[in-house]
């Protein structure tokens, strides 16, 4: 079964391989090396299998299309990085797609949420919360829990020292500790 | 001293041995620090037992560490990579083409009209086509046609004027 698997996933990436033009080769070779992180970092911010793929063709198209169609230095640290913001870009665009239907139901009849607690909704609230915190703390939370990188990839990624990523960590996490903290006493 | 001790021994450590080492005493000094200093510490411990607003950060922080948990804990469907990658290459492959159109269209310039093309030309063809014509005319035989009817018919008023004003009038008329 598993030999199976990797056998398809050998030959999807070969047709893949053809199927693109030469000069573009390098990137399904990225995609083959970081997908599967990427996909897995990107499931873990947007929480939606549709915005996964469309946040995925967004970094690749990105990476395709970069200024002077040159291949950054690190293939890595840019593919995070732009994970990163792209999918932080498309969670803030569902919230407010989910604000404005939710004042429109709100308009139309008024509806009595419950907030229980469960998994899912300290996800989504988590989610939310994350998306809304400053840049340099952002960044290294979704890096390290989302992406699953180490404290001194995280690092080199971002230009930091590993120290300076583990502060930015405790700080970002003190942070949405207080927002949902305020969330759950309103 | 004993820390000149031990800058003494890293600085004497070389290559990938003192990498190592350093990375061993770093993790060393971490986990005693977060011993000491940490949330599992017995002091911090004793003192959150009896302090409600640090019960309530610690909480607040614990609730954090498990949503991180739960959302790490979430798997997606096992084709989600294939599908992601699948739609990225077909993305790409189109983007390609489409770039391509677009870099023709970028560099596209109006074309004049095949007549303003050629107006330099049209005097020359003009009396190219001219002479065919006048050849194909020839050809076909159709100017000795014509003198041959503009001699019948002189004949035939010849005839008709001699018949009606005599031979001498008409031999004046139909000189040549």
């Amino acid at each position: 079964m598993f030999s199976k698997a990797v056998s398809y996933e050998v030959l999807w990436h070969s047709a893949a391989y053809q199927a693109v033009d030469a000069s573009q080769r390098w990137i399904v070779v990225a995609m083959q090396q970081y997908g599967h992180e990427l996909v897995t970092m990107l499931w873990r911010i947007l929480g939606n299998e549709q915005d996964v793929c469309d946040a995925y063709q967004t970094i690749f198209l990105r990476l395709a299309y970069l200024e002077d169609s040159r291949r950054p230095q690190w293939v890595k640290a840019y593919l995070f990085r732009t994970a990163s913001n792209v999918a932080i870009t498309v969670l803030r665009e569902r919230q407010v797609e989910k604000k404005t239907l939710s004042a429109m139901s709100r308009m139309d009849e008024p509806q009595v949420v419950e907030r229980d607690f469960d998994a899912r909704h300290l996800a989504e609230s988590l989610r939310r919360h994350v998306a809304q915190l400053p840049e340099h703390l952002r960044n290294v939370i979704t890096l390290r829990d989302f992406g699953g990188l180490s404290y001194s990839e995280v690092a080199r990624i971002l230009g930091i020292s590993s120290g300076t990523a583990r502060v930015y960590r405790c700080k970002a996490v003190q942070l949405l500790a207080l927002w949902m903290n305020k969330e759950e006493c309103q | 001293m004993r820390l000149l001790r031990f800058r003494d021994k890293t600085d004497s450590c070389e290559g990938g041995s003192a990498t190592s080492r350093c990375k061993r005493i770093r993790q060393h000094l971490m986990d005693s620090a977060s011993r000491r200093f940490g949330p599992e510490a017995s002091w911090v411990q004793k003192h959150v037992a009896s302090c409600p607003r640090c019960q309530r950060r610690l909480a607040a922080m614990a609730r954090v560490d498990l949503g991180l948990s739960t959302i790490k804990s979430q798997p997606h469907s096992l084709d989600l990579l294939m599908r992601a990658n699948s739609a990225a290459v077909r993305m790409l492959n189109h983007r390609l083409r489409e770039a391509a159109r677009d870099r023709r269209l970028e560099e596209a310039r109006p074309e004049p009209r095949l007549v303003e093309k050629y107006a330099a030309y049209r005097a020359a063809v003009m009396n190219v086509a001219a002479c065919i014509a006048i050849l194909f005319l020839t050809k076909a035989g159709i100017f000795s046609s014509f003198d041959k009817a503009r001699s019948g018919g002189q004949a035939v008023m010849k005839q008709y004027y001699t018949a009606q004003a005599g031979e001498d009038l008409a031999g004046e008329v139909f000189k040549s």
